[in-house]
């Protein structure tokens, strides 16, 4: 009976284990396919750890699984002692100096690698381009050298080095493309400091790491490396999608895409949507009432942001004040 | 044991069968009592855990919305921490302690009874904020601010000062209890107990206790000046409108995680000193490297003093202090390392009896051990930036505080449970429920490993479709977290099969012919626990005397 059941648990293991092993292709065992110098160099970590830890897992659990298995009472008394071993004192150092080289070894690994991951490369052709990062309840506000802003995707150039600047006006948020290298947290009252510089075009997203709020799970961000999108995004595009991206990145999380209410009233025929001053002080300041509260998601927003949003709403969300007064 | 006599001094209301557990000042009532109260808590917090994943098991989710989903993981995390490991640690050592030194009770019996009834107290307020106006705190169990702070878009509602107020009290609670541990192994160990002859999980409770008095007040002056913050109109942590203006939010991160994570130490040294305990009688030998295990619990506590800040890496402290705090978060490594290998050697040659406190004990092992090494990939703080606050942190910590402490706590409660109650749980039943939570455990927290690598960022409450590999790892999750529970309702089955229905067995003083103390007394032990205390000349009176005994009849 007993032999059946770990017969059974340890095919339940395997099983799991070359289920595992059949997904470390694409994205199992190891970390997002990073596309950074950064994020490779920290995947390369990654890989010296596992060959140390893996090490020592196996030999751990082949010892345990080797002494249960061997040394297993097979029929034998409780009375019957085992040699009483009170210790070895060669055997304890042995087993307290070897993990000290072992992490030694990747502390050593560690910070041999961390230039590459801290610190972006010296540039040889082109400067970084340095961007502003605002983390907002429930979005991400980049803001680009020549004052253009996008909500939630950034656009970049590929092969340049991007400095990021995180910061948060309201609660913590935690910066994070998977691919293109770790978190940084964007902490209010308090700028912090990443890079990055995508290898190759293309959309790498991610997400808020840090528990923000209500909407902490639709707090996403994509990044979008592309010298030619780059360049039309903060030429001209800007100007015309705002108030869109506003829309879609900052109120419809609560308000529903078409602004008929969802984890917030429906305000489709609300108008203070087409009112700039009276929409100016929600989004300021918020709106703090009785049956809930709405955070200031503009409050670093400049005038120009926010007469884009009023444009789109105006043509895309407001429905006109319903017949027979005001809300 | 003297029939307890119904007339012998005036007691009145106090001998009632209730009333009796109300007033009781005796260390072992008061133990269970505690035991009890953080299974109870078990329950709850579990029942919370399955509803997250029912929440979880596919995407775009519909179980329970965005806010309440942040009051689940953030009772969660707090009643496992506050209500669940560290008070059923204090009813392990309440019960335990004083028998395995051959004492007659704690030092401070009344101060113990109080701590015990400010534990239920702030679980009864913590549980009883669900009610409150704006419902329980959703803050997560760090209530980093300013997400935990009054503004009517952080957390306006009186769940925060509610939350506040249980650790307060729970705090209180630990610290009272902590210095009734330190009195009571200092003073009242019987003659011929030595600190080297003082068993392992005594070690381990003495670290704890200090632990506790050197951690509780950081967290307790964080959450007062969160309050002040709150309610006062302080800007301790909320900073100003100009930066590097007004309050500091990574002051709470220090301050919080300087509690936080001794706090971890504070719920694992005392698992570590019933696997300590337990793998020896098990394996009918001694303790390999008695010392060894002893002094590396100690400088385990010391240096789990010194590091903090890996909690902290991605706040951007700068390359020197996440340097230093790697350095040290492997260092630990090696204490914790050294108990593994000794309890190893412990089980080389030994008479292995599978009974499930060492069936336990060895999952505690092989679970503990992962856990472990994942920590490692955390310590390297480059690696930590791309782990941190991922699915693969969750894995991470639950490898520990699940397959690590309550692995431990079950071990811990088949083998003392007949000393508790003087009746053996069904063996068989206790295999089920060995097999279901290991299986269920796996399955649930394995697959988070992945999710973490993939990209999955942990307390949110639902998730697109992100393919196949995400629905599935999450599909997994979730059916071993039922798996889990079943295991703890086969649990529950097997104490009302044993208790209720009179099935257990009764019980000898020593059914697993252990080594220590407390298994010299009667199952249950009388109140006054010994009538007389054998002679210590070792670390294992227990074994001493069967040998004299044994020797005693072979003449």
């Amino acid at each position: 009976m007993r032999r059946k059941l770990s017969i059974f648990v340890l095919a339940v293991l395997a099983a799991l284990a070359t289920a595992g092993v059949a997904t470390a292709t694409n994205g199992g065992l190891t970390p997002v396919q990073p596309a950074s110098p950064n994020a490779h160099h920290t995947v390369t970590a990654y890989w010296v750890i596992v060959g140390f830890t893996a090490f020592i897992f196996f030999l751990v659990e082949g010892l345990l699984i080797a002494f249960i298995w061997k040394y297993r009472s097979r029929g034998r008394a409780r009375t019957v002692e085992g040699p009483q071993v009170h210790g070895q004192t060669r055997l304890e150092i042995i087993w307290t100096v070897i993990p000290v080289i072992i992490l030694a070894v990747i502390a050593a690994v560690v910070f041999a690698l961390l230039p590459n991951i801290a610190d972006a490369p010296a540039s040889s052709s082109s400067t970084p381009i340095t961007i502003n990062v605002e983390g907002h309840q429930f979005y991400w506000q980049f803001e680009y050298p020549n004052g253009a802003r996008s909500i939630n995707t950034l656009y970049v150039p590929t092969g340049r080095v991007v400095d990021l600047e995180v910061t948060a006006p309201d609660v913590i948020h935690s910066w994070w493309i998977p691919a293109l290298g770790g978190k940084i947290q964007a902490i209010p009252g308090r700028v912090n400091h990443t890079w990055f510089m995508a290898e190759r075009d293309g959309t790498y997203p991610g997400q808020c790491a840090e528990l923000c709020g209500v909407y902490h799970a639709a707090m996403t961000a994509s990044v979008v490396a592309s010298q030619a999108k780059y360049d039309a995004y903060v030429g001209s595009e800007a100007a015309l999608t705002l108030g869109e991206q506003e829309w879609t990145g900052v109120c419809a999380t609560c308000h529903g895409n078409l602004g008929k209410g969802g984890y917030g009233p429906d305000i489709s025929s609300n108008s203070v949507l087409v009112q700039p001053a009276a929409l100016t002080q929600i989004l300021r300041h918020g709106v703090y009432g009785t049956a809930g509260a709405m955070p200031p998601v503009g409050d670093t927003w400049t005038k120009a942001q926010i007469n884009a949003l009023v444009v789109y709403m105006k043509r895309h969300i407001y429905t006109g004040a319903p017949v027979g007064g005001t809300p | 044991m003297a029939p307890r006599s119904k007339a012998a001094y005036p007691v009145g209301w106090k001998n009632g069968r209730v009333a009796s557990w109300l007033v009781t000042v005796d260390h072992k009532r008061i133990g269970i009592l505690y035991i009890g109260t953080s299974i109870f808590f078990f329950a709850l917090a579990g029942l919370l855990a399955i509803i997250m994943r029912a929440q979880l098991a596919a995407p775009n989710g519909h179980v329970v919305g965005p806010n309440t989903y942040n009051e689940l993981l953030t009772m969660h995390g707090t009643t496992m921490v506050f209500l669940v490991v560290v008070p059923i640690m204090a009813g392990f050592g309440n019960f335990l302690v004083p028998l395995m030194i051959g004492a007659r009770d704690m030092a401070f019996p009344r101060l113990n009874a109080l701590s015990y009834w400010l534990f239920a107290l702030g679980g009864i307020v913590l549980w009883l904020s669900w009610f409150s106006k704006g419902g329980a705190a959703h803050a997560g169990w760090w209530s980093y601010p300013t997400l935990s702070e009054a503004m009517p878009w952080a957390s306006p509602g009186h769940g925060q000062d509610y939350w506040i107020l249980a650790i307060h009290i729970l705090t209180l609670s630990s610290i009272l209890g902590a210095i009734n541990f330190i009195v009571t192994i200092h003073n009242m160990r019987t003659p011929g107990m030595t600190w080297m002859r003082m068993p392992l999980f005594v070690w381990a409770m003495e670290t704890y206790a200090i632990l506790l008095l050197l951690a509780m007040p950081a967290i307790s002056a964080a959450v007062t000046l969160l309050l002040l913050d709150r309610q006062g109109f302080t800007h301790f942590f909320i900073p100003g409108d100009v930066p590097g203006d007004g309050g500091s939010l990574v002051l709470y991160q220090h301050m919080f995680w300087f509690f936080g994570h001794p706090e971890v130490y504070i719920m694992v040294l005392p698992a570590f000193g019933m696997i300590s305990e337990i793998i020896p009688v098990f394996s009918r030998k001694p303790i390999f490297g008695y010392k060894a295990v002893a002094i590396s619990t100690l400088a385990i506590a010391f240096f789990s003093m010194l590091v903090w800040a890996h909690h902290m890496f991605t706040a951007g402290l700068g390359i020197g202090l996440d340097g230093f705090f790697m350095i040290s978060s492997m260092v630990i490594a090696v204490p914790t390392g050294i108990k593994i290998f000794n309890w190893l050697a412990t089980t080389w040659r030994g008479n292995i009896q599978f009974d499930s406190p060492m069936l336990f004990s060895i999952g505690f092992i092989a679970l503990f051990t992962f856990g472990g090494l994942t920590g490692i990939f955390l310590a390297a703080f480059p690696v930590d930036w791309q782990l941190n606050d991922s699915y693969y942190i969750v894995a991470h910590f639950h490898y520990v505080a699940f397959g690590g402490i309550v692995f431990a706590l079950f071990a811990g409660l088949y083998y003392w449970w007949p000393k508790m109650f003087g009746r053996m749980l069904d063996e068989r039943l206790a295999k089920w429920n060995f097999w279901l939570m290991f299986i269920g455990f796996n399955m649930t927290f394995l697959p988070m490993h992945m999710l973490g690598l993939l990209g999955m960022v942990r307390r949110i409450y639902t998730y697109p479709d992100h393919g196949a590999l995400w629905t599935t790892y999450n599909g997994i999750s979730s059916a071993g977290s039922v798996l889990t529970a079943i295991s703890v309702a086969v649990f529950v089955w097997n104490i009302f099969r044993t208790h209720l229905l009179r099935k257990g067995a009764r019980v000898g003083n020593d059914p697993w012919l252990a080594d220590t103390l407390e298994w010299y007394a009667t199952s249950p032990p009388p109140p006054h626990n010994f009538d007389s205390v054998p002679a210590i000349t070792s670390a294992r009176p227990l074994a001493d005397l069967r040998r004299t005994l044994e020797e005693r009849n072979a003449l």
